[in-house]
C-alpha cells in the first residue's frame, strides 16, 4: 500500500494524522517490520494500531502486557482439564501412545493473541501494547516471532505464520527494551500535538461541540502541557473529554471559572489542582477568556475556524 | 529529477557515520534504507529524511543524533559550497584571533609562560575578558621591567586564573540535546546549574526512573532463582488448577541478604541540591531506603530523622531548622564522629555512601578518618557531583578516590546510574 492509499484510507477512518506519521507508518507496511512506537502516556499510541486496523480492514489482535506475562497468557496454553477428562475417558484404550499423541492436538491447544495473529487465515493488526509492562524474558521470546514470524511450542513445533499481520508495540518508556528488540522495529515517537493537530482532533471527534469552545479548551490544554507547574501533561482523551464535560453542561465559553470546576476532567492529580489554583494559570495563560485579567474580546474566542484560537488579545 | 542511484553509492557511507556517532546500525538497516530511497526518490527531502529515521534511529536519543547526522550529510550541491565558505572563513577568523592572541601573551616582548591549551582557551575567551587581561598588562607593564621575576609571576597567575575559568565555562557548556526535547536536557545537564523552575520536572524525572528501577529490581528478584526447597502449599494450590496433578511445582525464593546503608550527606550550601536530588533518589529506591540512616554533614554532624525525610518537598527547610546549613565542610569531624558513634553505626555489613564535592577543610584529617570508615565498613561509595572532566583541577579529589570508590554523578543520568549499580548490590 503506497502512502497516498495510506492516507486516504486514514482519512476515512476519521484519523488525524501528519506528514510524518503517514509516512512512518508507509515505511513499515512496505518493508514488513513490526513498529514500535514511544511517547508520554495519552498521546495516542494504542489509537495508531486501532486505525491502522480499520484502514487496511484487518482484524485487531491486542496483547495487554504486564508484570508477569507469559507464554501461556501471550502465545498458547493446554488446555488441561480437557487433556484430564480425555485421559479419564479413554483410560480402558489400548493404543497408550495415540492417546498421548492426541493429548497434544489442536483440539486441546488454547491460542492466546500471538498465535491467533499468526494462525489466522487473513492477515491481522496485532497490537502488543505496553511492552515496557511485561518483564525481559517475554522480550526475548517476542524476539523470534518478531524477526522470523514464527513460534515454537515444544510439544508441536515450530508454527510459521500463514499470514504476516503488521506488529505494532507500544511503550510508555517506564523501563527501557533492549537493543536486540529495539533493532526488529522500525520506530515512531509520537508527541503530544501542537494546537492546530489538537483542534484537528477536538473537530473531527466531537463534530457537535461549539467551534469556538473547542478552540478554547485546545488552548487551554497546550498552555496546561507548556506549564512548569503541571506535572501531568493532560493526554488527548483527556482533552476529548474535557471539550465533551464542557458541552454536557452546557458551557459555552471556558471562562475562569468554568475551568475550575471541570479542572478534574484534565487534571488529575491534587497537586497539578492546587498548581492550576496557585499559579493563576486563568490570569491570561491557559487559553480560556480570562474575565479577571483586562482581556479584550474575551467575547469572540476565535477568529475563524481554519486555524487556531486567536481571540486572546490583551490590553 | 536526481538520480536515487547517487545516493544510493553514499548511503553505506551514511551508515558508517551513524556508526561513528554511535548508532548500532546493522547491513539490515541499511538494505532497508536503500529499498526505501529506491521506492521514494529524492523529490522530497523532508519524507526521506523521516523514512531513514524510521529504519534507522530506534530511540529518542537516537532520533536526535540521526537528525544531526543527516542534515549535515545529504545536503545540495548550493549548501555544500556555503557551507564550505563558511568553513573557510571562520578558519581565517580563527586565525587571526589566534595571531591576535600570541601578540596578546607578551610581557615586554617576552611571551607569557602558558601551555599551548592555555593559549588555545585565551583565544577563545569573549574579547571583554581579553581586555581585562589587557589592561592588566599594560597596567603592570613598566613594574615588571623594573622587577620582572615579581610582577612576570603575578601576571602569570591571573592569566592562569581567568583561563582556567575559561575552561570550567566551556566545560559547562549544554549537551545540545536541551533544545529538542527538556527532559533529556535535564538528564544530561550538570546538576547545578537547574534553575529554580525546572526542578519540579527534575523531581518528577526521578520519580519515573525511581519506578523504572524499582520494577526491574522486582522483576530480576522475583526471577532469582529459588533455593530448592519446595512450597507445598504453593504447589498444591497451583495443581488445583489441572484437576489435582501436581502440574507445576513450586519453589521457596532465595532469601535476600540486604546491606544496611549509611548516607553522609553534604548539605553545606552548594552541595544542597546535589544531597537533595541523591537523597531523593535513595528514598524512592525501596530495597535500599528500607535499611538506610541518614547523616547530614557541614561543620558538625546531625542524623536526619526518617519520618522527616519522607517528606522531602520539606528537605531544604528541615536542613536549614537542623543549624548546619551553609557553614564550611568538615569532613574529617564528620567521619570521625560517625565512626565513634556508638551503637556502632558502620560495619561488615554496611555500605558507607558519601555525597559531596570533596571540599573540605583540614584534608589530612579527613583523608585519615576515610580510611578508618573504610575499615570499619563494608565498603565506601562515595557520589561526586564534579564532573569527572574537571576532576583534574580538584586535587582532593585524587586523594579521596584513591582510599575509595568514586563516581562522577553530575547528572540526573549518571547519579540514577550510580543509584541502580547500588540497588542491584
Amino acid at each position: 500500500m503506497n502512502l497516498e492509499v495510506l492516507k486516504r484510507k486514514m482519512d476515512e477512518a476519521n484519523y488525524i494524522y501528519d506528514d510524518a506519521l503517514a509516512t512512518v507508518l508507509a515505511v513499515a507496511l512496505q518493508l514488513g517490520r513490526p513498529l514500535l512506537i514511544e511517547g508520554a502516556a495519552g498521546v495516542g499510541k494504542t489509537e495508531v494500531a486501532k486505525v491502522m486496523a480499520a484502514a487496511l480492514g484487518r482484524e485487531l489482535v491486542r496483547l495487554q502486557c504486564y508484570e508477569g506475562l507469559d507464554e501461556s497468557k501471550a502465545l498458547y496454553e493446554w488446555n488441561y482439564q480437557k487433556q484430564l477428562l480425555s485421559i479419564q475417558v479413554n483410560q480402558a484404550s489400548a493404543d497408550k501412545d495415540a492417546l498421548t499423541k492426541s493429548l497434544f492436538g489442536d483440539e486441546y491447544l488454547l491460542e492466546r493473541p500471538l498465535l491467533r495473529s499468526i494462525r489466522s487465515e487473513e492477515p491481522v493488526v496485532l497490537l502488543i501494547d505496553e511492552i515496557d509492562k511485561a518483564d525481559e524474558e517475554f522480550e526475548a521470546f517476542l524476539l523470534e516471532l518478531l524477526s522470523e514470524m514464527q513460534v515454537t511450542i515444544p510439544e508441536v513445533g515450530t508454527i510459521r505464520a500463514r499470514t504476516i499481520p503488521f506488529v505494532v508495540l507500544t511503550s510508555n518508556r517506564a523501563r527501557p527494551l533492549s537493543e536486540a528488540l529495539r533493532r526488529r522495529c522500525a520506530y515512531l515517537y509520537i508527541e503530544y500535538p501542537d494546537l492546530e493537530k489538537e483542534l484537528r482532533i477536538l473537530r473531527a471527534k466531537l463534530p457537535h461541540v461549539d467551534d469556538q469552545l473547542c478552540a478554547q479548551v485546545a488552548v487551554a490544554v497546550q498552555k496546561l502541557r507548556a506549564s512548569d507547574a503541571i506535572l501531568k501533561k493532560p493526554s488527548i482523551a483527556e482533552t476529548l473529554d474535557w471539550a465533551a464535560a464542557l458541552d454536557a453542561l452546557g458551557v459555552r465559553e471556558l471562562t475562569p471559572d468554568a475551568l475550575r470546576q471541570t479542572a478534574g476532567f484534565v487534571l488529575k492529580n491534587s497537586e497539578d489542582l492546587a498548581a492550576l489554583d496557585e499559579a493563576d494559570l486563568c490570569g491570561g495563560d491557559c487559553g480560556c477568556e480570562g474575565h479577571t485579567h483586562g482581556c479584550e474580546g474575551h467575547s469572540h474566542g476565535c477568529e475563524g475556524h481554519s486555524h487556531g484560537c486567536e481571540g486572546h488579545h490583551h490590553a | 529529477m536526481l538520480n536515487p542511484g547517487v545516493y544510493l553509492e553514499k548511503l553505506s557511507l551514511f551508515s558508517r557515520m551513524l556508526r561513528l556517532e554511535g548508532l548500532p546500525v546493522s547491513p539490515r538497516e541499511t538494505e532497508d534504507a536503500a529499498a526505501l530511497l529506491v521506492s521514494l526518490g529524492f523529490e522530497d527531502r523532508e519524507r526521506v529524511k523521516v523514512a531513514l529515521r524510521t529504519v534507522y534511529a530506534k530511540s529518542r536519543e537516537e532520533q536526535s543524533i540521526f537528525d544531526r547526522v543527516f542534515d549535515g550529510f545529504f545536503v545540495s550541491e548550493e549548501t555544500m559550497r556555503r557551507q564550505a565558505q563558511e568553513q573557510m572563513r571562520r578558519e581565517a577568523e580563527m586565525a587571526e584571533t589566534r595571531r591576535r592572541a600570541e601578540e596578546e601573551l607578551k610581557l615586554n616582548g617576552r611571551p607569557i609562560d602558558l601551555t599551548a591549551e592555555q593559549r588555545e582557551t585565551y583565544a577563545l575567551m569573549p574579547e571583554e575578558a581579553r581586555e581585562y587581561l589587557r589592561g592588566i598588562v599594560d597596567r603592570y607593564r613598566d613594574s615588571a621591567a623594573q622587577n620582572p621575576k615579581l610582577y612576570a609571576n603575578f601576571i602569570h597567575s591571573v592569566f592562569v586564573k581567568a583561563i582556567l575559568e575559561e575552561q570550567l565555562r566551556l566545560e559547562d557548556a549544554g549537551t545540545g540535546v536541551e533544545g529538542l526535547d527538556p527532559d533529556l536536557g535535564l538528564l544530561y545537564r550538570d546538576i547545578s546549574q537547574f534553575r529554580d523552575a525546572e526542578i519540579p520536572r527534575a523531581i518528577s524525572i526521578i520519580q519515573s526512573i525511581s519506578r523504572q528501577i524499582n520494577g526491574e529490581l522486582s522483576a530480576k528478584r522475583r526471577r532469582g532463582g529459588h533455593s530448592g526447597r519446595l512450597d507445598f502449599r504453593r504447589t498444591i494450590r497451583r495443581g488445583l488448577e489441572t484437576g489435582g496433578s501436581l502440574y507445576h511445582l513450586e519453589y521457596r525464593k532465595k532469601r535476600q541478604r540486604r546491606r544496611r546503608l549509611v548516607l553522609l550527606c553534604d548539605v553545606s550550601g552548594s552541595m544542597v541540591q546535589f544531597s537533595e536530588f541523591a537523597l531523593r533518589f535513595i528514598q524512592e529506591l525501596n530495597h535500599v531506603s528500607e535499611n538506610s540512616r541518614v547523616f547530614l554533614f557541614s561543620e558538625a554532624l546531625f542524623e536526619a530523622d526518617p519520618f522527616s525525610l519522607q517528606n522531602m518537598d520539606r528537605f531544604r527547610d528541615y536542613v536549614r531548622q537542623s543549624g548546619i546549613y551553609g557553614r564550611g565542610t568538615d569532613l574529617g569531624a564528620a567521619l570521625e564522629k560517625l565512626c565513634a558513634l556508638r551503637p556502632a553505626v558502620l560495619g561488615d555489613a554496611s555500605t558507607l555512601m558519601i555525597l559531596s564535592d570533596s571540599k573540605t577543610v583540614n584534608q589530612p584529617r579527613a583523608l585519615a578518618a576515610l580510611r578508618e570508615a573504610r575499615r570499619l565498613s563494608g565498603q565506601v561509595l562515595w557520589l561526586n557531583p564534579i564532573p569527572e572532566g574537571k576532576w583534574k583541577y580538584v586535587r582532593s579529589v585524587h586523594a579521596f578516590a584513591s582510599v575509595c570508590t568514586m563516581v562522577s554523578c553530575s547528572t540526573l543520568n549518571s547519579l540514577a546510574a550510580a543509584c541502580r549499580r547500588l540497588a542491584e548490590r
